[in-house]
């Protein structure tokens, strides 16, 4: 116990003297997750469409189109602005729109007597994403427009010319309503009973829906516990250039202690580096608090699992530049397929399931798990246990290469 | 306290150590001297536990190092060729740790830090990095690494390499306070002044082999008073033979120990009074001398006599 003590300690003050290896470390992670989240969030706003059009047929029918694009929830999408032909056509050469609709003259008259009319839409060539929703919405709503005028065209018709106002105007508006509405529940006998029911599930409200850059903060934790835990196991090369593992073999029972120290240090080392993440990473997502020791605890665990494997990887090869190559070469596919670089959610469902088998994906998946459960400690007693012995059994490969011959060369 | 019995070393093909037996006792030093390459390393290294011996038997304080190796490793400390040190951690941390490697503690390793400290001389440089040492310094502390535990075998493995003059003599102290503090010092080395200073007793080794061994007094007299004549120039094989062959009615010690066609190896007593005869001999069966080398009986004499090169060749 007293040379573990000892190790961890000389590991510390060893690696803790490379400043700039702990800012690359934590650096990493606050780059990445900023720039993602960045992208995600832009400040919480959604992405909108501003929609020119120019109704050059002011009728009641065109009236409703312009209403149409504001309505529930392309409300929140499309912001809408009313203008003349000449505008509209300065504007969106200028680029300051997405797109501009142009309904022209007649167009009620032509809706009414099912004539052939031609609605302008000119979109936006600078925009890639944006002018294509518009014109989506813009055939919907045209669709929607031919199936109103084969229901209701006579009514509307009847509205059309009916040109009444006061008291007269109310009951015949009254009178039409009930005309509508006879002739809907007419539609409905028909289609019942319905073939298809929809059922919308709301989570339950003790479930917080999380927010789509959260998914992201496991795999960028875990990116900067992958370059730190193989920048940590190349220490081994480092004492063996040294000549301090060759100094350690002839001391009577020393491996064990040594190798442990150096684990113990990493973990230390890494919880330093997860704890400012998680913070972080917390504070901003808005994660319940009592979930931050298990996600410490796991990443940490996590991160001297992959700290020895890396090792016992390293001791394997005859320098330590193609150690450092293959290990590097290793890190970026581990990267790829554990979700540091796009979320698990997000991957094929192939790529996704074999990245829950890679050691950074098992890791990732479960923190992902405890990050958006209900309750805290939410990762099963069995995963902590494979962490366990993941971690143990990349020790014990650890010390047995040092004692079979790494130390000795 | 150290005993070496028919040791045997192979990788594949290669004898390293091809039946090396010594014993060392405790109270001395015991050199193992020979040219780089000749096995010492690779003996120092079955005895530290860093490689398993082919065949052979290695005790140290009576402990096996293959079948009780941690009894016997606890009984060691090693100095090795290369440096071992951590050089970003203060010098005082890398005693202690070493010194907690071998199991000491509290205020027992405190006082042996301070004293080895004061011993290599590094008390007023304890918190200082080693990265910011000399070379001999880095030396001085490598050595107190290996002794901080106070082991009842030290084996230092070529200490002095790249070592100046001031730090090789503070080393030498250093070896004689720890054997006369009662431990046993295995020392190699390819510098025979440092094993003729140093060392009680020895064993030369080359290719593998142990070619002499004994206490210095005892391998110089295998010398007897014979001067070793290294002769540089031209040499015709059968007249130059015949010639010198002539001269051993004169000269009755005299031997030819190596011959090539631009050298000449010879050993006899009072070499310097028998150089006129030795020219004209040549001179006359067609040779010519252009170097003369000669040297008083001492261990590299002797190496050179065994083996017929030079030791540090």
């Amino acid at each position: 116990m007293n040379f573990l003590v000892a190790s961890v300690k000389k590991d510390l003050a060893r690696w803790m003297r490379d400043r700039g290896a702990m800012l690359i470390w934590l650096g990493i992670p606050f780059l990445i997750g900023g720039l993602i989240t960045s992208m995600m969030d832009s400040g919480g706003a959604s992405p909108t469409a501003k929609l020119l059009i120019s109704d050059e047929d002011g009728s009641f029918i065109s009236g409703f189109v312009v209403g149409a694009y504001g309505q529930e929830q392309m409300a929140d999408f499309f912001v809408v602005e009313q203008v003349t032909a000449e505008e509209g056509e300065r504007r969106i050469n200028d680029g300051e729109a997405s797109g501009h609709l142009t309904i022209p003259e007649g167009f009620q008259d032509a809706f009414l007597n099912e004539t052939p009319v031609t609605l302008t839409l000119k979109t936006n060539p600078a925009q890639t994403i944006l002018p294509g929703i518009i014109e989506d919405v813009t055939e919907v709503l045209l669709d929607a427009g031919f199936y109103l005028q084969r229901l209701f065209g006579k009514e509307i018709q009847t509205i059309k010319d009916a040109n009444l106002e006061g008291e007269a105007a109310d009951v015949f508006t009254a009178a039409i309503s009930v005309q509508i509405r006879n002739k809907i529940e007419g539609i409905t006998r028909k289609l019942d009973p319905l073939a298809i029911e929809l059922e919308i599930v709301e989570p339950p409200p003790s479930e917080p829906r999380p927010d789509y850059a959260l998914l992201f903060l496991p795999g960028i934790i875990l990116m900067a516990v992958l370059f730190s835990s193989g920048s940590l196991a190349a220490d081994y090369w480092v004492e063996r250039d040294k000549g301090t593992l060759r100094r350690l073999v002839s001391a009577p029972g020393a491996l064990a202690g040594f190798v442990t120290g150096k684990a113990v240090a990493a973990f230390i080392i890494m919880g330093a580096v997860v704890t400012v993440t998680l913070i972080v990473g917390f504070a901003y997502h808005g994660v319940a608090w009592s979930k931050f020791l298990p996600s410490l605890l796991w990443v940490s665990l996590g991160g001297v699992g992959l700290f020895a494997w890396f090792s016992a990887l390293q001791m394997l090869f005859p320098n330590a530049r193609v150690a450092n190559i293959i290990t590097t070469v290793l890190l970026f596919p581990l990267l790829m397929v554990g979700g540091s670089f796009f979320p698990l959610a997000a991957l094929p469902d192939w790529i996704a399931n074999l990245g829950r088998f890679a050691p950074n994906g098992f890791i990732v998946d479960r923190l992902s798990g405890e990050l958006v459960s209900a309750t805290a400690w939410s990762i099963s007693a069995e995963s902590w246990l494979i962490q366990f012995v993941i971690t143990a059994s990349g020790l014990v490969l650890s010390a047995f290469r040092l004692k079979t011959g790494f130390a000795r060369r | 306290m150290l005993s070496v019995e028919h040791l045997i070393k192979n990788y594949g093909d290669i004898t390293a150590v091809d039946d090396v037996s010594f014993e060392a006792q405790a109270g001395t030093v015991f050199g193992l001297l020979g040219p780089n390459g000749a096995g010492k390393s690779t003996a120092i290294n079955c005895i530290s536990g860093l490689l398993t011996p082919t065949a052979g038997h290695i005790a140290v304080a009576g402990h096996d190092v293959v079948k009780d190796g941690k009894a016997a490793r606890a009984a060691l400390g090693v100095v090795p060729q290369e440096l071992a040190l951590y050089e970003d951690l203060p010098a005082i941390d890398n005693l202690r740790y070493w010194g907690k490697a071998y199991g000491m503690r509290g205020k027992e390793l405190e006082d042996r830090v301070a004293t080895v400290l004061e011993s290599i001389g590094l008390a007023d440089r304890a918190k200082d990095l080693p990265k910011d040492f000399s070379g001999g310094m880095k030396r001085r502390l490598n050595f107190g690494c290996g002794v901080v535990h106070e082991p009842k075998l030290l084996l230092l493995d070529e200490p002095t390499v790249g070592v100046d003059p001031q730090s090789r003599n503070k080393l030498f102290d250093l070896v004689e306070a720890h054997r006369d503090a009662g431990a046993c010092v295995l020392y190699t080395t390819h510098y025979m002044e440092e094993a003729e200073r140093l060392c009680d007793s020895l064993a030369i080794i080359d290719h593998g082999k142990v070619i002499a061994q004994g206490t210095v007094a005892e391998l110089k007299a295998q010398l007897g008073a014979r001067d070793a004549l290294q002769l540089q120039g031209q040499f015709p094989d059968g007249a130059i033979r015949g010639a010198i062959e002539t001269l051993v009615d004169d000269i009755a010690d005299l031997e030819i120990l190596g011959q090539a066609e631009d050298s000449l190896l010879l050993t006899l007593s009072n070499a310097s009074q028998h150089l006129p005869a030795i020219f004209a001999a040549i001179s006359n069966a067609g040779g010519n001398v252009t170097e003369t080398s000669l040297r008083s009986p001492n261990l590299e004499t002797l190496f050179l006599l065994l083996t017929g090169k030079e030791l540090r060749e």
